[in-house]
């Protein structure tokens, strides 16, 4: 299928697209580009595509919508206002950040945590030390078309397995209780704040006195952390 | 014969408390505690250990080695 040829890069860009128009989905926008280019789908030809193509291709499917969205859309999946759109993401080795733990945030604007589990478009996903915070991966949680699944929120929290904690808005509470049951402790924010707020506030957690739990994620050793403990009890 | 929360893993959400029908558990300083002078693993009350039951947490609620 073209759109296992698709790269990573281009994949995220088309589902934010298709988000910045109406009634639209992913799969609804790849319908329509499939129509204006020939298979595959590539960088150098999502670049040449114009405006009128994308309002007339599929008989006019998004005829109806107004050009500002359209030429939105079109900068998105252009990538000429990426920049703003995804910040980069920054290589990371296992061992790079000691003591760190990896988290992810359900965010659907790539700047706050604002998503809901079940249905935010990215998982931010980080790796976080006292001192450092490394964003690692962008995850679309979204079912690839054509996979079947049981449970979707099943498959959303798999592709954050390797998260020790995940910051959401909003999450069900059965969905909650297979994120937990996956090993990662989700974290209900009571209001919406930037990705950046929400690590600093780890951070400090991690620097002063960690919960145990947290400690083991850190990979701090039992008898470290038992120092810890005892000026927590103590305080 | 009591149980006992492992340290390391309780995430401190409070579930085991309202449901022990002892009343052996309560917030300890770092983490939830149970009493084990006080903890009868449910015995008499219920077939299975109810804190265990409502824990999300695998094997963080054990049995105190006598």
């Amino acid at each position: 299928m073209s759109q296992n040829a698709l790269s990573r890069e281009l994949a995220l860009r088309i589902g934010l697209a298709a988000r910045a128009l109406p009634d639209t989905d992913a799969k609804r926008l790849l319908t329509v580009l499939a129509h204006c280019v020939d298979a595959p789908l590539t960088e150098a030809k999502v670049a040449a595509l114009d405006l009128l193509t994308l309002k007339t291709a599929c008989r006019g499917e998004f005829s109806h919508l107004g050009d500002d969205v359209l030429q939105q859309a079109l900068s998105i999946l252009k990538n000429t206002a990426a920049e703003k759109i995804l910040p980069a993401i920054v290589a990371y080795q296992e061992g790079d950040l000691p003591n760190s733990v990896r988290i992810a945030c359900a965010s659907d604007d790539a700047i706050h945590v604002n998503g809901h589990f079940g249905a935010c478009t990215w998982f931010m996903v980080y790796q976080v030390n006292r001192d450092e915070a490394r964003l690692v991966d962008i995850r679309t949680a979204d079912i690839p078309q054509g996979l079947v699944v049981d449970d979707k929120n099943v498959f959303r929290a798999e592709q954050i397995q390797d998260c020790k904690v995940v910051y959401v808005t909003s999450v069900g509470g059965p969905a909650a209780a297979k994120i937990v049951k996956l090993g990662i402790h989700p974290m209900k924010l009571a209001e919406v704040v930037s990705l950046a707020e929400v690590i600093a506030e780890l951070q400090q957690v991690m620097s002063a006195t960690p919960p145990p739990w947290l400690a083991k994620a850190m990979g701090i050793a039992a008898s470290e952390r038992f120092k810890f403990e005892r000026e927590a009890a103590g305080s | 014969m009591a149980l006992y929360i492992v340290e390391a893993d309780c995430i401190s959400c409070g579930d085991c408390e309202p449901v022990c029908p002892t009343q052996s558990i309560t917030e300890g300083a770092i983490v939830f505690k149970i009493d084990k002078r006080t903890c009868t693993e449910c015995e008499g009350d219920f077939d299975v250990p109810q804190c265990v039951k409502v824990c999300p947490i695998d094997n963080c609620i054990l049995p105190l080695e006598a």
